[in-house]
């Protein structure tokens, strides 16, 4: 088992980065708990994507979309009056179904022809999904109330607070539910039967169609739980942003996403969780150096444009080149 | 001791010999094809002025059609990140001829040199050619699915990080980039734009008939099989990337002088996406068939506007019928992925096989293809494939 070698490492790095950033004065430990924490969510939209791929072999672009549409769900059933928990319960039902829904008009037909196709398929429905939030809801910045408020009675900041960093709640209801979904579907892949089922429907369809599997049974499975796992992801995510307008989870988080279900090996549910938390701590340690990058005495301006960005460009071509099945990847 | 083999001589088919139209049928069609030119030209010419800049627009959307076809139909790769390769160079650009000729708006500098606007568009193609060749260098390895992924990060990091340097595109507000004299007018511009494309799909038909051209679909077909005739697989993926590249650099100079203005909002991932698109309506690897997708995709918001009742409804529904671009356009390549594939290319298939100096009929692949397989399709005529004989 590498998996546990692997997890004890970047643990262990982690670490030694909190250590000895914590004698710097305005040190990267404030940078390293933002990035675990947008990590999270990462790794939540990286989690559905990399469901698809090892259920299906199809890179799924519309998996951001999912969660956009789920928190505009979740923003229509507040806006007319329902409670919380109604409208979360209503949003995950009505992605279910979406989802399903495409599944059926969309990947269904293409289940035989080649992967780039459904690629541009999966393509196609997020700019349509894109399309119908701005018919629908204009390009307006909407709001999106958290699970839990940021702010306490008292209008203290509520949470819990780590390297001189506050952690709001959402935050940590993210982690938390990123977690317990990422052990949740390892098990069910590694323990359930319909999940060995999934698991060999991907790797030769005509094959489990010999001994009785259903291939539209599994597909139509795999991607209503990735409808479910987006729509969560956006739900939990959108608050903590703060805005809610079309494309946002398209534009924000499918590309770290994509990037840490590679680092991850893309068919890896732990290299997922993994990989999401190395691309926000990447990311946001990235971000703090590019602004403190010091020689000497000489405080360096900031030269490149967007540091967060290109590091997740760099580490995700380094690890393609160097490392094409990722840190924790194997078929299946 | 030998016994003599008995000679048995196998008849051979005589190759079936290609049909042509004899000279009243070139006639037919050459006539044919002059009256299309004749009724398109004259309705160019006689264009008022916002239709010549819809229909800049358009062309400049086939030409970006053409380089992504380069990609996804001759090589089989996906590229996701064109919004980069087309935007850099439109800043590239604008950035030429008001930074460094000098001739800026605020200045009341209103037409450029046009010795400026020649160097500007050669250096945005050339940037073009960069900016692919250096991806392609790094990235080429990398196949597929995960090459369509590198791309679009590379999108992400260019809009990002290099459409946020302020002395390329002066941060939000954009870089003007004012047209030469010759060009002031939109219907003058159209006419250029028009030449681009011209000279874009003669370049195009070249490359794919040359040796690169045939390197590159063999490698399509299979890459380990192209590799053991030694061809240099990445080389050749690598030249039709740079191709791509100096025509998306080309349409990125266009879109900058179209509407002389660059801002970095105009190039989205949404945009790349929808570029993408496009070419898979239009039909994968069909010059003619790509052409007529993009400009279709460009235009038809305006065309909605020319639907009278159309555009009644929707003012009366305060929508524009721009919206609907992000919703007809997958409509359609979903439409053509599942229901029809080949896409506009198939359908017009019939006429640009006529044209081509073949039969006329319905079905250019002929029932035959189903007894054939695919043999019979190498020529794409109805010739009916040689016995088997036994």
């Amino acid at each position: 088992m590498r998996t546990p070698h692997v997890s004890i490492v970047l643990a262990v790095l982690l670490a030694l980065g909190l250590f000895f950033g914590n004698n710097v004065e305005n040190g990267p430990n404030a940078f390293i708990t933002l990035g675990v924490m947008n990590g999270a969510v990462y790794g939540l939209v990286a989690l559905g994507i990399v469901l698809v791929y090892k259920g299906t072999r199809v890179f799924n672009f519309a998996q951001g979309e999912f969660g956009t549409i789920g928190a505009y769900f979740l923003f229509m059933c507040l806006s007319s009056g329902l409670p919380f928990w109604l409208g979360v319960i209503i949003a995950i039902a009505g992605t279910l179904v979406l989802g399903l829904a495409l599944e059926r008009v969309v990947i269904r037909p293409l289940i035989d022809a080649p992967r780039i196709n459904v690629l541009v398929a999966t393509i196609a429905i997020t700019l349509a999904l894109i399309g119908l939030e701005i018919l629908i809801f204009r390009i307006e910045p909407q709001s999106l109330r958290p699970l839990m408020p940021a702010l306490d009675a008292a209008g203290n900041p509520a949470g819990i607070t780590i390297f001189e960093l506050t952690i709001e709640p959402q935050r940590l209801i993210a982690l938390g539910v990123f977690a317990a979904l990422g052990g949740l579907l390892a098990w069910f892949f590694s323990r359930t039967d319909l999940g060995l089922a999934v698991l060999a429907t991907s790797q030769d369809s005509f094959a489990t169609k010999v001994v009785g599997i259903g291939v539209p049974r599994m597909s139509r499975f795999i991607w209503g739980v990735s409808a479910v796992l987006g729509a969560v992801a956006g739900i939990l995510y959108i608050p903590l942003t703060g805005t809610l307008i079309p494309a946002v989870m398209t534009s924000n988080i499918l590309i770290p996403a994509f990037a840490a279900a590679v680092i991850g090996g893309m068919t890896s549910l732990p290299g997922a969780f993994i990989g999401g938390i190395v691309i926000g701590v990447v990311q946001s340690v990235g971000g703090w150096a590019g602004g403190h990058f010091t020689i000497g005495d000489k405080t360096l301006n900031l030269v490149v444009f967007g540091v967060e960005h290109v590091m997740i460009f760099v580490v995700l071509l380094v690890v393609l080149l160097a490392r094409p099945q990722g840190l924790l990847g194997k078929e299946a | 001791m030998t016994t003599a083999e008995p000679t048995v001589t196998v008849p051979v088919a005589p190759e079936a010999a290609r049909w042509r139209p004899d000279t009243r049928g070139w006639g037919v069609r050459v006539a044919a094809i002059a009256v299309l030119v004749g009724i398109v030209s004259w309705r160019l010419a006689t264009l008022e002025g916002l239709w010549a800049d819809h229909i800049s627009q358009a062309v400049i959307f086939a030409i970006i059609g053409l380089s992504l076809n380069v990609i996804l139909g001759y090589t089989g790769q996906v590229s996701l990140g064109h919004h980069a390769f087309v935007g850099l160079a439109a800043f590239v650009a604008a950035q030429h001829v008001t930074e460094r000729a000098g001739c800026l708006p605020e200045e009341g500098c209103t037409a450029a040199p046009a010795g400026a606007f020649a160097v500007a568009v050669a250096l945005a193609i050339l940037s073009g050619i960069i900016a692919s060749g250096l991806l392609g260098i790094v990235a080429l390895r990398i196949k597929g699915l995960y090459l369509a992924l590198i791309t679009l990060t590379y999108g992400f990091v260019a809009v990002n990080s290099i459409f946020e340097i302020p002395s390329l595109t002066r941060g939000g507000a954009g870089m003007p980039a004012p047209r030469p004299e010759v060009f002031l007018t939109d219907h003058r511009y159209m006419v250029f734009c028009i030449a681009a494309l011209g000279v874009c799909l003669f370049i195009d038909w070249r490359f794919l008939a040359s040796r690169i051209g045939r390197a590159v679909l063999a490698i399509k077909n299979s890459e380990p099989v192209a590799a053991s005739y030694a061809v240099n697989v990445t080389a050749y993926k690598l030249m039709a990337f740079m191709l791509s590249g100096a025509f998306a650099g080309l349409a990125g100079a266009l879109f900058a002088y179209r509407r002389q203005i660059v801002v970095a909002n105009d190039f989205r991932f949404e945009s790349a996406l929808l570029w993408v698109l496009m070419v898979v309506v239009g039909g994968l690897g069909k010059r003619a068939g790509v052409v007529i997708g993009s400009m279709f995709f460009a235009l038809f918001p305006y065309l909605i506007d020319l639907a009278t009742p159309l555009s009644d409804l929707l003012s009366k529904l305060d929508r524009d019928p721009e919206e609907f671009t992000l919703l007809i356009g997958p409509g359609l390549a979903l439409l053509t992925m599942i229901k029809f594939p080949g896409g506009i290319a198939e359908q017009i298939r019939p006429l640009t096989n006529w044209f081509a100096g073949n039969r006329f009929t319905m079905h250019p692949d002929g029932k035959s293809r189903h007894k054939a397989g695919l043999l019979s399709r190498v020529r794409g005529n109805s010739t009916p494939p040689p016995e088997e004989s036994t």
